[in-house]
């Protein structure tokens, strides 16, 4: 494990927190979009698992996180403050996928977090962004994501910022009325019922669709053989090493979202 | 670096410490964040994750829980069966120039010959999983029943002349078991497995997992069952349960040990093991001990 040091640690809205960590400059370079890492969120024992976060962003050797305080490592980790030294694992798991062709992400909630990294690192940036959550506090880090100039559509649930329903309405919506001769693919991470949500979709227009999956994990490296995701060919894959992004195809929905 | 020669039966360690089953996978990852200086220092052994005879996928989703200072885990002995293993997985691990123990685990007795047949002069030991049912006694546990393990262990004895270990169930009638190992030849005990356990995971829907539980929440049971059972039994006793820190390890020495198995540490942070040696050497060079 190495040493990061906490340069910020600061709550965005809702429940959402953006931290900084300052590792060697060497080590901030080997993460990829869609790589993870581990944070050890206190020296006790419980919590006894270091905890995986998305990169958000990177800046030289500054690494961003931007997570939802869920339990009580998150709830730890929303305590520590600037100066503090954590011990992080990493890089862990695959980079998203390579996409080729014109892409359009779908964020639901954190599931936003990851895109931030894909979107200071790609060449070959998504046609749109949809992004939605329950109420307008938790719409976090707009700003940021408005600086790549890809078109964001914002949903709120509660109709208290951007567009009123679910962000898979609006996805569903837009591939109504623009995208029926394009077939994008699709890149989408957010909780489960949102992704299953966004399989409707894909399966409607026919679209291609990368699944950004969460777990419980708890090693992280491959070691325990705890996370798997089953496959539609039969046996099980496993998210540390083989994920966290999945072609949709590949797996046994039913399964997975049983 | 201290040199250590461990002689248990057949088998030479340079240090105390070996890399529990199933805690490293298949090894395939473990130079990705252990140096070579760092295993050859701090591994004594590694016990490769359990093999059967036939390939078996291992359980559904969720295998695996966090509960206070513990995991609990339902993995299901995924594993590739002895001749895959044996193809793709064991050479590479061979490379290492460690000591490699293969655990075991079948279904009746024939299938552990069989599995030992398979890796006669393939490694330096076995460790034979108890804690799972023989189907041709009602699916009992193989530790629930004194008997059956002293006839497994007699079967595969004649077979098999290197290091043999049997790795105990905490649970059922631990010290009978450890006696049979005892007359049946066994090398050494390994003590112990995890702890049956069971967490709630939701309560509307209800949803449980069922388990064995690791993790520094069992040290003190398992360190008593060490003390135990060093004091009733001749073999020598490889502890494991629950060892984070080196003053964990130093414990389990202290308490009738002659070396120890490190696992859920693995998980945490893949580099505890060589931690774990470094902060045992300052311990016993601070309170005098040798091992």
């Amino acid at each position: 494990m190495f040493e990061a040091k906490v340069f910020i640690n600061q709550r965005e809205g809702g429940e959402y927190y953006l931290l900084g960590l300052r590792v060697s400059e060497n080590l901030a370079k080997k993460f990829l979009p869609g790589q993870f890492l581990k944070i050890r969120v206190s020296s006790t024992l419980d919590p006894l698992f270091p905890r995986p976060f998305t990169i958000h962003a990177i800046e030289g050797s500054k690494l961003y996180l931007l997570y939802r305080v869920v339990g009580k490592g998150t709830q730890i980790l929303s305590k520590i403050l600037p100066e503090e030294e954590l011990k992080i694992l990493g890089p862990l798991g695959k980079p998203f996928p390579e996409i080729k062709e014109p892409y359009i992400i779908c964020a639901g909630g954190a599931g936003i977090a990851g895109f931030g990294y894909l979107l200071q690192k790609t060449s070959h940036l998504p046609l749109k962004i949809f992004y939605g959550v329950r109420t307008k506090e938790e719409l976090v880090r707009v700003n940021f994501y408005e600086k790549f100039h890809v078109s964001l559509t914002l949903v709120t649930e509660d109709g208290s910022y951007g567009t009123k329903g679910l962000v898979t309405e609006a996805l569903e919506e837009e591939l109504e009325n623009k995208f029926k001769k394009y077939k994008p693919c699709l890149l989408a991470c957010g909780p489960l019922p949102m992704l299953k949500s966004v399989l409707k979709v894909a399966k409607k227009y026919q679209l291609k669709t990368f699944l950004v999956l969460e777990t419980f994990l708890a090693c992280g490296t491959g070691f325990c053989r705890g996370c798997v995701i089953p496959l539609r060919k039969g046996g099980y894959t496993h998210l540390c090493i083989e994920g966290p992004t999945f072609l949709a195809e590949e797996l046994d929905l039913e399964r997975v979202f049983s | 670096m201290k040199e250590f020669f461990l002689n248990l039966g057949n088998l030479k360690l340079n240090t105390p410490l070996m890399l529990s089953s199933g805690t490293w996978g298949w090894g395939e990852n473990l130079s990705k964040f252990l140096s070579l200086a760092e295993i050859k220092y701090s591994i004594g052994a590694l016990v490769t994750k359990g093999v059967s005879l036939e390939p078996k996928e291992g359980n559904p989703p969720p295998r695996i829980a966090e509960t206070p200072c513990g995991l609990i885990n339902s993995i299901g002995l995924e594993n590739p069966g002895i001749k895959e293993f044996k193809a793709k997985y064991l050479p590479p691990i061979k490379l290492y120039e460690i000591p490699v123990i293969v655990n075991l685990f079948g279904e009746k007795i024939e299938d552990f010959v069989g599995l030992a047949e398979e890796l006669k002069e393939e490694v330096s030991g076995i460790e034979l999983n108890i804690s799972c049912p023989n189907v041709e006694k009602g699916g009992i546990l193989f530790s629930d029943n004194p008997k059956l393990v002293k006839d497994l262990v007699r079967e595969v004895r004649k077979i098999w002349n290197s290091f043999l270990a049997v790795k105990l169930s905490p649970v059922g009638p631990v010290f009978e078991v450890a006696k049979s190992c005892e007359r049946a030849e066994s090398d050494a005990l390994v003590v112990a497995n995890t702890y049956p356990a069971l967490t709630v995971l939701s309560f509307k829907p209800l949803k449980i997992l069922k388990g064995g539980l690791s993790g520094p929440a069992i040290k003190p049971l398992t360190l008593r069952l060490v003390w135990e059972l060093s004091q009733r039994v001749g073999l020598p006793i490889i502890g494991c349960g629950g060892i984070i820190t080196g003053k964990d390890a130093l414990e389990y020495l202290i308490c009738g040990a002659k070396a120890v198995q490190i696992g859920t540490a693995n998980l945490i942070n893949p580099k505890s093991v060589a931690e774990i040696m470094e902060e045992l050497e300052k311990l016993l060079k601070t309170y005098g001990l040798s091992y």
